[in-house]
């Protein structure tokens, strides 16, 4: 029987979870009304037991980031400005999940608006990893250094991490869904650009944001990816069916001619990876890397090969130049998608008496927290018409070629950017179907090193480096938790990337390091 | 790096399309922009909603040069584009909803002196708002002009019950114009290939349209006008034009469009006095067709001819023939029986008959108008006209279908 695969037990779990985690850990900002939450749990396991379950999800409880629209709570973006917004819409990726059975937990903490990678800019405080207090006993959480959780979807991940609910929603524009994955030992998945409907996601940097998963498992991340990744004619950047056919048969052709190729050498090799060439990326091994997250990085190198991969070192040239034309577009974007907050159709309104026409300005200075309000300068400075050729579009040349780098690199055509070289070319060579890379320089920092005015937000901008790229590029890549840190026990990830649409490469290698994890 | 979607067009307006002389509107380009909602003034006096529910969503924004002279030129060239969207299908073109929308450019100068500063006029909502703004705007940059007082470069609106413009917001200066390629609105690929395909599959354009409607019918600007100016319409006059109906004679054919012309008339005063749009279906084309024919071969005078129509619109659904012959209405062309009608009345009315006699043809009108109330409306026009003009001793004049022809025939 698998009656309580999720629903009763698990909410049962969820709502201990929170109650006993959610003051130290401040992950959920608003719980769902739990008698709601109980109801919906018995109904499902009535769906299960009858045998007419939604989908495997039926009856799993999940968390949103508080940047995606739900009509039932607020959509708050971790900000005063929308402190008391409730959308009267869902988004897209929520609507699909709810019409999967899913059971909404509640809403998570997150940067503000999703600038931020340590989950601190949020209008109610940061998250604390959780991985410090969950053997002990609540009494004695007062004692525990407090760790970032990661950000921007610190709320998402931490939650996850605690069992707070099966699964949770981000969003990952640079790497906000899997560097907190990385720090608090999730799966944290962002699939490529376009795949999930952006509906409903509250924009920060339109060109790069991305709807992405935190799960416990790979499998989890697959089984929510299949049920979201849908057309959706609300969002003209998200794929149409005839776009998904055109790319899955691309990528068939390709990996059926492959086949063919390497026939003999693959039928007789049972491993999981047999015929899968893993590329390593030079650039990656950045000088921040502590010695211990180069080590894991090598043990995960050494766990793919022993799965039966080739590893190659490959080359991505222009990963120096992808944080300063991250910033620039990111940062562009973000001005001119947050400019809506002005005090009149929603959100926040200031008092101060409006004389000279002035509401605008005391709304938004009120309003927008200090890193907000930090990159609507920056982004607004690209954009006068004195700095946008300077700026804006040497940005979009370096995201240009980051994107042939790429292309470069990977054997899988890319069915969006058209580079098609024959496909004998490709394979015979040595391009690679996957990249392994960190996702963040090191375990989860302590709060006090990344919270604060000491801090300067230029080198906390540069922690991003590993993760920008492939959001530059557009391309899937994966947060999946490796190993606990060799110096302080705290989880650290290993990321996959892979081409353009090639989400299951992406899981197939995440599967191959997931279970490793398990045996070590 | 980023392209409009064209460039370099051009739209004519001249006296076909209602102007006194020819202009060439040229465009500079057609672009796609996101829009950003719309306002909606008034819907509740003094408050103004917003709709934001294509907010984020692509328009198409067609960028003319500064060709137009005056309000009249505006409000042809927003009708003729909005005629040439809807024949591509691109827009329902409806300004009221929204669906299209202008601002315009407004700036005065004296002759011989350089262009004045420009004012933006804003969300203008119809065709009669954008002449009228335009005109109240000429009439206000004027007489800035004559009290000395500068043209402030300015965005503004137009308020249609004070018949008034007003200042807005002055216009963004460079730092606050700030472009960036919209990320919300994917790129677009076009293939010379697709282009290709969709310059095969477009439909015929207004202005050929026109012409060879003008052409093949020999209809006035005017007829011409009003088939265009309804959905459908066009098509629904063509297949009554057809069904070997082309075979006539060319003089016939003068005669027969004027008829279809005249029942195409008729047709629409009474579906407009009726409240009801214009529909192939109301009174469809094999319906309308037989009651030309009617008319045409003599069978039923042009005023039971209304009647019939009248029939048609509330509901009958017969063909001309059936409901005639259910009426008893076919045309009365017994010369004998004429004759007898033509002598009571004129013996009836003898000062009348010397009054006509006298030289006043006009009088003759009535004699035929007391014959058509006599016989409800059944005699037959032309014979009367004949045995009348015998009667009293006047030669045979045109009967009233040829000098239709000869007036359109002038334009």
């Amino acid at each position: 029987m698998r009656v309580d695969l999720f629903g009763f037990r698990k909410f049962r779990e969820a709502l201990e979870s929170i109650s006993k985690y959610n003051k130290y850990v401040n992950a959920f900002v608003d719980v769902a009304d739990p008698q709601t939450i109980r109801d919906q749990a018995e109904e499902s396991a009535r769906r299960w037991e009858s045998g007419q379950t939604k989908s495997p999800l039926d009856g799993a409880i999940f968390g949103y980031k508080m940047n995606l629209c739900t009509k039932e709570l607020r959509t708050t973006c971790g900000s005063n400005m929308l402190n008391n917004f409730k959308s009267p819409y869902t988004a897209t990726a929520v609507e699909l999940l709810q019409e999967a059975g899913a059971i909404t937990g509640g809403k998570l903490n997150m940067d503000e608006f999703g600038m931020g990678s340590h989950n601190v800019f949020s209008n109610v405080g940061p998250v604390r990893n959780p991985h410090g207090i969950l053997d002990r006993a609540p009494e004695s959480f007062d004692n525990v250094e407090d760790r970032s959780a990661g950000g921007s979807s610190g709320g998402s991940a931490a939650a996850v991490a605690s069992k707070m609910c099966f699964a949770a929603l981000g969003s990952d524009t640079g790497g906000s869904v899997r560097l907190p994955a990385s720090y608090c030992g999730v799966v944290g998945f962002k699939p490529s650009y376009g795949r999930i409907s952006r509906w409903g996601l509250v924009a920060y940097g339109s060109s790069l944001d991305t709807v992405g998963t935190l799960t416990r498992t790979v499998d989890d991340a697959k089984t929510i990816f299949d049920i979201i990744s849908k057309e959706d004619e609300k969002d003209s950047t998200c794929l149409t069916q005839r776009q998904r056919d055109a790319i899955a048969k691309a990528l068939k052709d390709f990996s059926d001619k492959e086949a063919k190729l390497h026939e003999d050498s693959i039928r007789n090799d049972p491993r999981p990876l047999s015929g899968v060439r893993i590329g390593i990326p030079q650039e990656f091994n950045i000088a921040e890397l502590s010695p211990a997250t180069k080590e894991l990085w090598k043990r995960g190198i050494r766990v793919l090969k022993d799965a039966g991969a080739k590893v190659v070192p490959v080359s991505i040239p222009t990963t120096p130049l992808t944080v300063g034309a991250y910033l620039t577009l990111g940062t562009a974007e973000a001005s001119s998608n947050l400019q809506r907050y002005d005090g009149i159709r929603y959100g926040h309104q200031s008092d101060v008496p409006d004389e000279k026409d002035e509401l605008y300005i005391h709304t938004r200075s009120e309003g927008f927290g200090k890193e907000v309000r930090r990159r609507i300068l920056l982004g607004t400075y690209v954009l006068t018409s004195g700095s946008f050729n300077n700026f804006f579009l040497r940005a979009q040349k370096i995201r240009q070629m980051v994107r042939n780098d790429f292309d470069r690199v990977f054997a899988q055509p890319n069915a969006i950017t058209g580079s098609y070289s024959p496909i004998e070319d490709r394979i015979q060579s040595d391009r690679v179907h996957a990249l392994l890379t960190p996702v963040a320089v090191e375990t989860a920092p302590k709060l006090e090193d990344v919270f604060g005015d000491h801090i300067d937000p230029i080198t906390a901008y540069l922690d991003d480096i590993l993760t920008i790229p492939p959001s530059l590029a557009g391309l899937p890549a994966m947060s999946v938790p490796f190993a606990k840190g060799l110096d302080d026990n705290f989880p650290i990830g290993l990321q996959v990337i892979s081409q353009y649409g090639d989400e299951e490469m992406v899981f197939k290698v995440g599967r191959v390091l997931e279970k490793s994890r398990e045996s070590m | 790096m980023q392209q409009p979607l064209a460039q370099d067009g051009r739209i004519e307006i001249s006296t076909v399309d209602g102007l006194d002389y020819a202009v060439t509107v040229r465009i500079e380009q057609l672009q796609l922009e996101q829009d950003t909602g719309k306002s909606l003034h008034d819907v509740y006096p003094g408050l103004t909603l917003q709709d934001l529910n294509r907010a984020g969503t692509g328009l198409m924004e067609i960028v003319t040069k500064p060709d137009m002279r005056s309000s009249k030129e505006a409000g042809i060239l927003v009708k003729k584009l909005q005629a040439l969207l809807r024949a591509v299908d691109s827009s329902d073109g409806n300004m009221e909803e929204g669906s299209m929308r202008c601002d315009v450019n407004v700036s005065v100068h004296e002759p011989g002196t350089p262009y004045g500063a420009r004012c933006e006029l804003k969300n203008l909502n119809s065709i009669k708002s954008v002449v009228d703004a335009i005109d109240a705007e000429v009439e206000r940059q004027i007489s800035c002009h004559e009290n000395n007082t500068p043209v402030i470069q300015e965005t503004r609106g137009f308020d249609a019950s004070t018949g008034k413009t007003f200042r807005i917001r002055s216009k963004e200066s460079a730092p606050d114009y700030r472009y960036m390629p919209e990320p919300d609105l994917p790129r677009l690929v076009l293939s010379q290939n697709e282009i290709q395909t969709l310059k095969q599959s477009l439909p015929e354009l207004p202005d050929a349209q026109r012409d060879r409607i003008m052409q093949s019918y020999q209809l006035g600007v005017i007829e011409t006008r009003t088939l265009m100016g309804e959905d459908g319409m066009v098509k629904y006059f063509e297949s009554l034009m057809s069904s070997g109906r082309q075979t006539k004679s060319v003089i016939s054919w003068y005669v027969w469009d004027a008829c279809i012309g005249m029942t195409i008339h008729e047709l629409l005063g009474r579906l407009h006095a009726r409240g009801i749009n214009f529909s192939p279906d109301v009174v469809n084309t094999s319906q309308l067709g037989s009651l030309v024919d009617c008319v045409d071969r003599g069978l039923i005078s042009a005023k039971v001819g209304k009647s019939v129509l009248d029939l048609m619109i509330d509901g009958d659904s017969r063909d001309a023939n059936a409901i005639v012959e259910e009426k008893g209405w076919k045309q009365m062309d017994n010369r004998d029986e004429l004759d007898q009608l033509c002598d009571t009345i004129l013996e009836k009315f003898p000062e009348k008959v010397k009054v006509v006699q006298g030289g006043n043809i006009g009088v003759l009108g009535f004699f035929i108008g007391e014959i058509m109330k006599q016989s409800k409306g059944r005699a037959n026009p032309v014979i009367l006209n004949e045995l009348l003009r015998a009667k009293v001793g006047l030669p045979l004049a045109p009967t009233g279908a040829t000098g239709k022809e000869k007036g359109r025939k002038k334009k």
